[in-house]
């Protein structure tokens, strides 16, 4: 057997997206696009979108001040929600969540 | 001397002939001179030909073709462009018309471009400028734009597509496009069209090793961060200030903490083993035996938990192909497990390969295990470590965690020179990697070296009716050494305490009321150590408190049968495994907490014991050499 199995990768975002508070996951790719998601498709797109040039900005933010430094992880705080990317060279996990009061 | 006037002549015909050329040349440059006058004159007439005069002649053209010629010539006169010039012309030409054409001062175009190109073309030849209408070019100079971003036109939002498309096609058709216009048109056209990946190519994507990779890192991370309920925002002033804290039960002994269960593999199987990182205190291991209701899952699972973060998925699974008995972390290598298989193989598991099977397996040879492998420890120091199995046909098997593929050394463990020993369970006392004991499945503990003159099989130790399920050494450190003592549990429903000094037990701890799975020392505490039994209880017993009943206790909820019991290396949590596959793990209040005086209290609660001993009945007790 080799990594986390295919099925598993579903049965794993299936059991994130059971966990108390989240609303959604996105996966997207390097380009931008989302690969999965367990939102309604205009929404994705938005999130990903966005998301995705955030990341990039941030990455270069993070680069440009340590070129030997590389993103890792981005959390975004607002007053509703919380948005949590886990990022590396060629793709984004995306999870928002609703933390619990 | 006639050469000499030769030579004259000679020279005087070379002097004449260099004469004419020089005059040649200067009648050509002069020549040449007056033409490029001329040319220039003709020239600056030409440049000086506006597009006055080219309508000039065209006019005149047209004229002549109507049948009015001009009294001028028509080839320009080079200085008099002046307007001047124009009316004259037609005015005497009008005059001097006698066709039919009839034309006043004022001419009137005919409206037809065509017929008057072809009347020209025809009346005057070649000589005519041929003529016609050009095409209306409207060349629209576009205001220069001031490039702005805004965020609306950047995202490629479905519903902005086709606005966007329309500017692009506009914009593409201005002229002079400043090069930030073209790039943002790029960007934007690039945006405009996300291309959408069909089912195939997300399908192939999510199949990709790399995103495998990707996607196992980050949903560990991930987990980690969404289990953190932590409310950074938290306002003491102005909310309840409600107990969030409930389950910390201040000044208990034994309570719950938290326990390990994965839906998927934990499910229908029995925790077989369990044992803490010494490297990372928040890590442990749990090995489970097969799940009967799943044939086609691998029989033996290994997960690795952690109890640092809330989440509870575990953060490594591993698979074997038979089901794992033992587990333990190799001491001297971070990175990697061990575990001991009913099929007598044994298994090595590492982390950093992302894989779930073993990297290593020993062979299934007469050469090592061909029985169930419950017992596996890492003995030595960093340079000089063995990795100890024992089988339950009584095979001990030394190995080298470099080199799985045969034991460095094996040996029949063999009682008296009879039948070898059916060993159940092993433990080594604190740093000693040459004497340990064993529990057998007739109820029997021994003690066995593995090398010296009496390398194998020591003395028998009786005292259980019942097999004899954990055994654990004496592993405090502290000012009184006690590493002689070990306990051992048994399906007799008793604990028993000895020492390697006496072949009989020192104590009998008879609270239970089921078969007792297991028992363990506490690392700190020196007069404490747990077990755990069929009936889900969960008992701590400090010696230095009692010696009837157990100091602490617990049910397990669910209440079914425990099979391990581990402490963690600090000795405040101890961890359960019970015979549905759930690790439970609780924490230990006061009780755990070693006070220097313990060591000396534990010292006499020992003599205390002994004396009790001497007084009751003890048949065929041997005091044993040391």
């Amino acid at each position: 057997s080799t990594l986390t199995p295919f099925a598993e990768v579903e049965d794993t975002l299936k059991r994130i997206q059971g966990i108390n508070g989240v609303i959604g996951t996105i996966v997207v790719n390097a380009e931008g696009i989302p690969i999965k998601t367990t939102l309604d498709n205009s929404t994705t797109v938005q999130y990903a979108g966005l998301l995705h040039q955030l990341t990039m900005k941030a990455r270069s933010t993070v680069r440009d001040i340590d070129p030997q430094n590389d993103l890792t992880f981005l959390r975004i705080r607002s007053k509703k929600h919380e948005i949590m990317v886990s990022t590396d060279k060629e793709y984004l996990l995306i999870v928002i969540q609703n933390p619990a009061e | 001397m006639a050469d000499r006037s030769d030579l004259k002549a000679e020279l005087e015909r070379k002097k004449q002939r260099l004469a004419q050329i020089r005059e040649e040349k200067k009648r050509r440059e002069e020549e040449r001179k007056k033409k490029e006058s001329e040319m220039l004159q003709r020239a600056e007439n030409v440049s000086e030909d506006s597009d006055l005069d080219r309508r000039r002649r065209e006019t005149e053209a047209l004229l002549q073709s109507i049948g009015i010629s001009p009294e001028p010539p028509l080839v320009p006169t080079p200085m008099s462009p002046s307007s001047q010039s124009v009316s004259p012309p037609s005015e005497t030409g009008s005059q001097e018309s006698i066709d039919g054409g009839t034309v006043g001062r004022t001419l009137q175009w005919d409206t037809d471009p065509s017929a008057l190109q072809l009347l020209a073309d025809s009346v005057h030849g070649c000589r005519m400028q041929k003529l016609g209408a050009s095409k209306i070019v409207q060349i629209d100079f576009m205001p220069k734009e001031l490039v702005t971003y805004s965020k609306e036109t950047q995202t490629p939002v479905a519903s902005h597509q086709p606005e966007e498309e329309d500017e692009e096609l506009s914009v593409t058709k201005s002229e002079p496009v400043p090069l930030q216009l073209e790039e943002e048109n790029s960007q934007e056209a690039e945006e405009v069209h996300p291309r959408e990946l069909t089912n195939e190519e997300k399908e192939q994507t999510t199949h990709s090793e790399d995103f495998l990779f990707f996607f196992d890192r980050s949903i560990r991370v991930m987990e980690r961060v969404l289990a953190e309920d932590t409310d950074i925002f938290f306002d003491y002033s102005g909310r309840d200030m409600e107990d969030k804290e409930g389950d910390m039960q201040a000044g208990s002994n034994l309570s719950f903490n938290r326990h390990f269960y994965d839906e998927h593999w934990s499910k229908h199987r029995v925790v077989t083993s369990l044992d803490w990182s010494p490297q990372y205190p928040e890590l442990l291991v749990a090995s489970y035996n097969t799940n009967e209701d799943a044939p086609h899952e691998p029989d033996g699972v290994l997960m690795v938990w952690n109890m640092k973060f809330k989440k509870m998925t575990p953060e490594y699974i591993f698979h074997c192909q038979s089901s794992v008995m033992s587990v333990g972390f190799a001491q001297f290598h971070p990175n990697l497990v061990i575990g001991g298989t009913y099929s007598g193989q044994i298994a090595l598991w590492d982390n950093r390969s992302h894989r779930r099977t073993p990297v290593q397996r020993t062979p299934l040879s007469a050469t090592a295990h061909t029985h169930p492998v419950y017992c596996v420890n890492v003995v030595g120091t960093q340079n000089a470590n063995n990795l100890i199995t024992v089988s339950t046909d009584g095979k001990m098997c030394s190995w080298s965690l470099d080199m799985l593929s045969q034991p460095q050394e094996s040996m029949e463990l063999i009682y008296n020179k009879s039948k070898p020993v059916a060993v159940t369970c092993m433990a080594f006392p604190a740093s000693d990697v040459n004497n340990y004991v064993v529990g057998s499945e007739e109820g029997t503990v021994y003690t066995a070296s593995r090398h010296g003159s009496k390398a194998g099989i020591g003395e028998m130790f009786d005292g259980h009716q019942g097999p004899v399920t954990g055994i654990s050494c004496h592993n405090a450190v502290g000012p009184v050494d006690f590493s002689h003592l070990f306990t051992t549990s048994s399906f007799d429903w008793t604990v028993k305490l000895w020492s390697t000094k006496h072949n009989k037990p020192l104590y009998s701890f008879e609270d239970n009321a089921d078969y007792v799975y297991d028992v363990m020392w506490s690392p700190a505490h020196p007069a404490l150590f747990a077990t755990v039994d069929g009936n889900g209880r969960l008992d701590l017993w400090n010696l230095n408190n009692y010696t009837e009943v157990p100091s602490a206790s617990v049910t397990v909820e669910g209440g079914c049968a425990l099979n391990r019991v581990r402490w963690a290396s600090g000795g405040r949590e101890v961890a359960v495994g019970d015979s549905e596959g759930c690790v439970w793990i609780y924490d230990v209040g006061e009780l755990a907490v070693p006070h220097t005086d313990d060591w000396s209290k534990f010292a006499r609660t020992l003599m205390e014991i002994r004396a009790n001993r001497g007084d009751g009945e003890e048949e065929g007790a041997l005091e044993l050499p040391a």
